[in-house]
């Protein structure tokens, strides 16, 4: 006995039609290809030239991962940088060049960021502190330790597993397969499975999802240690491609503030509940196609950055526009 | 029938207030309880306790006879007890289908399954008799197909104890109406319905049996053949009249100080509003009725969108707070913690910050006006009570920090003309609030028009020289001083026409 007492969901406005992640990457695309051809690097546009892009979004790419997660239920992640430092240092430590210790050093790494995750959303979800205030601390105390212990922790990676992150598959290198694969489960966890369409309800409306019946703080706790993790496997890919870990390479990267950069870009709000993988992966594709085209152009380094700075505020703003008031 | 829930001696209080005072409440299979009373009754508590959010200081919940003690709003879900919440718990970036499931999404080898999701949000929405589209975003739908969305969510589990908070009150009269309808077959298959809601058509046309509660008591429960609208309206403000009021004006009021006519806005249709030197306009109404949105628009926070407001006379444009300030009118905000006071600061910054708002940038902070004389000379004439007055504002009682605001923008004498105060004793004890009457009144009595916005009855009626009433952003009617708060009540509940014969929202 169906009456028609209410118009069914208003028709989608054209612009809203076209996805985020879509519209980021065509824009990326047409920044790469443009300066390619201006400069007449056209070499640049090939199967190695592309790869090599890719190559450098690995790093980033991996912390954004786990960055949307944090985001996705209203929280943040600060401390990623200084996490990242810090295990790329203990993992060449805990090597000093040893095939055998790989797999405990990797272990290691794991268990500090389950820990440093742990830590992070306890003080969030069940403490009731800022994110941004309880994450930025983790990480300086983070910092801090490494830069006072780093004297000690000398080292370098085994050979065999810096080879992993200079080998391909079917010319594909291994790092960008590994963001590829942990992009698609994160995507399929987020789309596909309860536990994600949990986080996006505690991330769009904290009281609503409690009033539902979710433990609301599970949720937020889980979001960062998936951060965390996101985080300690872009630790060890940097490890594994420099040889070596520094306790400055997550800050000299600015991975924290860069991974928020490019979450927001790909549609996430910042407010929580909306947005995806897929948005933060087209995301990073945009800032080192930027990164790329720079190159190709031999402009100055600190120029990027204010053009980096300009797309988020521009992205911000588009958003804005189109979500009508509810600005990320 | 028995009782299906039955809440016995529920106690609950915040602090020193007491939000349920020994409530007694149960509700049977198939029967529609109706729960009457004014905002800060106890329904809300009530329903929360019920829910699993508050767990009550004393009595006992049961349910089938069993007694059950609620950790979790989980667990009260789990137990058969659904609430269409008031606020709305939606996300507005999924869909309406994954709202609907939110928390109890259903999987296929671990995995959402999206389309038994899609298939069993379309029948139940089939069942209200709504044609939204399951994959539509839940911001993209209006209120009225949001509430539905709301409701749909609660029926997802076979609840045996339906809780309704006010579930018409963003609908219209035609969705009003199947939703009624909805509630009277939901009955016919034995959940037992509570219902809260203001509108009395409604209540006499579904409840079974009617309770009120009033200041957190239980008054009485009744079948409904037994209650008249009246009987209602009466238990649900029935109070003594305490007589702390001051006397109203010798005087008659003088000419008019701020008009406003055709104010248009958001939340606001045909506002025409008057207020006269010596003057105290209460505004009374509903939660939602539009009162707070007036205040907000004369304090120019969200302006009108169209209409005219004159000051003495004289229009003038109120688009920002600073305009509003600036046109002569001294604005005293209900939430006074957050919009009231600058806490951590010194009783005489926050008596200052006005006037170094408005002051040029770069004049002395301590200068003229603004000296620590004239603050303290303007803070004792308010007979603000503080050790010293470089203490902590947040340090003061309630009724001290409203004398402090109220010195405030007495330090702009004498270039305020209007003074709006909304809730001007809300936390405030008893004592001081006879203060903050008399100093209205003595505000008035200077000439100026004061124009009180205020849910609590008895003060509307009591402070009162004439009362404008409001119901669903419209003016519902004016009464003149000492009216009942029964014919308040009415007027604010739109049960009644105006005395005045002025046309009803509907």
């Amino acid at each position: 006995m169906s009456i028609d007492i209410l118009p069914a969901g208003r028709a989608r406005r054209g612009f809203r039609d076209v996805p985020v992640p879509v519209v980021v990457i065509a824009l990326a695309a047409i920044i790469y290809v443009t300066a390619a051809v201006i400069t007449g690097q056209t070499n640049q546009i090939s199967f190695a030239g592309l790869t090599g892009l890719l190559q450098r979004t690995v790093a980033l790419g991996l912390v954004g991962l786990g960055q949307t997660f944090a985001i996705l239920v209203g929280s943040i992640d600060l401390s990623v940088a200084a996490l990242i430092s810090t295990v790329a240092v203990l993992a060449s430590y805990l090597m000093q060049g040893d095939p055998g210790m790989i797999v405990p050093a990797i272990a290691a790494c794991l268990a500090l960021a389950l820990c440093v995750g742990a830590i992070n959303g306890g003080l969030v979800a069940y403490w009731g502190i800022n994110p941004l205030i309880a994450t930025l601390s983790t990480g300086l105390i983070l910092q801090g330790v490494l830069s006072a212990g780093f004297t000690y922790l000398g080292g370098r990676v085994a050979p065999e597993y810096q080879a992993l992150a200079y080998q391909g598959l079917f010319g594909v290198p291994l790092p960008v397969l590994l963001l590829a694969v942990l992009a698609l489960v994160a995507w399929f966890v987020l789309a596909k499975t309860r536990f994600g369409a949990h986080l996006y309800a505690v991330g769009g409306n904290p009281d609503g999802a409690k009033l539902a019946g979710l433990r609301v703080e599970r949720f937020v706790l889980a979001a960062h240690i998936i951060a965390s993790l996101g985080a300690c496997v872009a630790g060890l890919y940097l490890a594994a491609r420099l040889q070596s870990g520094t306790p400055w390479i997550g800050r000299d990267g600015i991975y924290d503030l860069e991974s928020i950069a490019i979450v927001v870009i790909g549609g996430t709000a910042l407010s929580g509940g909306k947005g995806g993988v897929i948005g933060t992966i087209a995301g990073v594709l945009l800032f080192a196609s930027l990164d790329a085209s720079f190159n190709m152009f031999g402009v100055d380094a600190f120029l990027k950055q204010v053009l980096r700075g300009a797309i988020v505020i521009a992205a911000v703003a588009v958003y804005a526009v189109r979500n009508k008031g509810h600005v990320a | 029938m028995t009782a299906v829930l039955e809440m016995r001696g529920i106690g609950k209080a915040f602090g020193t207030v007491k939000a349920l005072d020994a409530v007694d409440f149960d509700c049977r299979a198939g029967e529609v309880h109706v729960i009457c009373g004014e905002n800060g009754a106890g329904k809300s508590t009530l329903m929360k306790v019920l829910g699993g959010s508050y767990r009550p200081d004393t009595g006992e919940v049961l349910l089938d006879g069993e007694p059950v003690r609620f950790q979790h709003p989980a667990e009260a879900r789990a137990a058969g007890i659904s609430i269409v919440h008031q606020e709305l718990s939606l996300l507005p970036f999924r869909t309406v289908a994954e709202n609907i499931f939110t928390g109890m999404e259903p999987t296929r080898w671990g995995l959402l399954d999206r389309r038994q999701m899609d298939e069993r949000a379309r029948s139940l929405l089939d069942r209200l008799g709504s044609s939204i589209s399951t994959s539509a975003l839940v911001a993209d739908l209006s209120i009225a197909e949001q509430q539905l969305v709301e409701i749909a969510k609660a029926m997802l589990v076979n609840a045996k104890v339906l809780v309704m908070d006010e579930p018409t009150a963003a609908l219209d009269d035609h969705d009003a109406h199947s939703l009624l309808k909805l509630v009277g077959r939901m009955k016919t298959e034995g959940v037992a319905i509570i219902y809260i809601s203001h509108r009395m058509p409604e209540v006499m046309a579904i409840a079974d049996r009617v309770t009120v509660l009033k200041d957190g008591r239980h008054i009485w429960t009744r079948d409904r053949r037994d209650v008249t609208i009246n009987a209602i309206v009466t238990a649900m403000v029935g109070r003594e009249l305490q007589d702390f009021y001051p006397a109203r004006g010798a005087t008659e009021p003088g000419s008019p100080v701020l008009e406003i006519s055709g104010g248009q806005s958001r939340y606001l249709r045909d506002i025409n509003f008057s207020a006269r030197a010596g003057e105290i306009v209460g505004v009374a109404g509903l939660e939602d009725s539009g009162k707070g949105a007036l205040a907000r628009a004369l304090f120019g926070d969200s302006p009108l969108a169209a209409g005219e407001v004159r000051i003495s006379g004289q229009p003038v444009s109120l688009h920002s707070p600073r305009q509003a300030a600036a046109a002569g009118i001294g604005y005293l905000p209900g939430d006074r913690k957050r919009e009231g006071i600058a806490p951590r600061q010194s009783v005489r910054d926050n008596a200052l910050l006005t006037l170094q708002a408005m002051a040029p940038a770069l004049s002395s902070p301590n200068g003229g006006a603004r000296s620590r004389q004239k603050v303290d000379q303007s803070l004792r004439h308010m007979d603000v009570r503080a050790g010293d007055f470089g203490q902590e504002i947040s340090t003061l009682s309630g009724g001290n920090q409203q004398k402090a605001i109220i010195a405030r923008w007495l330090m702009r004498n004498p270039r305020v003309f209007v003074f709006v105060f909304v809730e001007p004793t809300r936390g405030i004890d008893v004592a001081a609030k006879a203060a903050i009457y008399q100093t209205m009144r003595a505000l008035a009595n200077e000439g100026r028009a004061i124009v009180m916005i205020s849910s609590d009855l008895p003060e509307i009626v009591g402070v009162s020289d004439r009362i404008v009433v409001m119901h669903q952003g419209r003016i519902a009617g004016e009464l003149p001083a000492g009216a009942e708060e029964g014919a308040v009540m009415q007027l604010a509940l739109g049960v009644a026409a105006a005395a005045t014969g002025r046309e009803m929202a509907s």
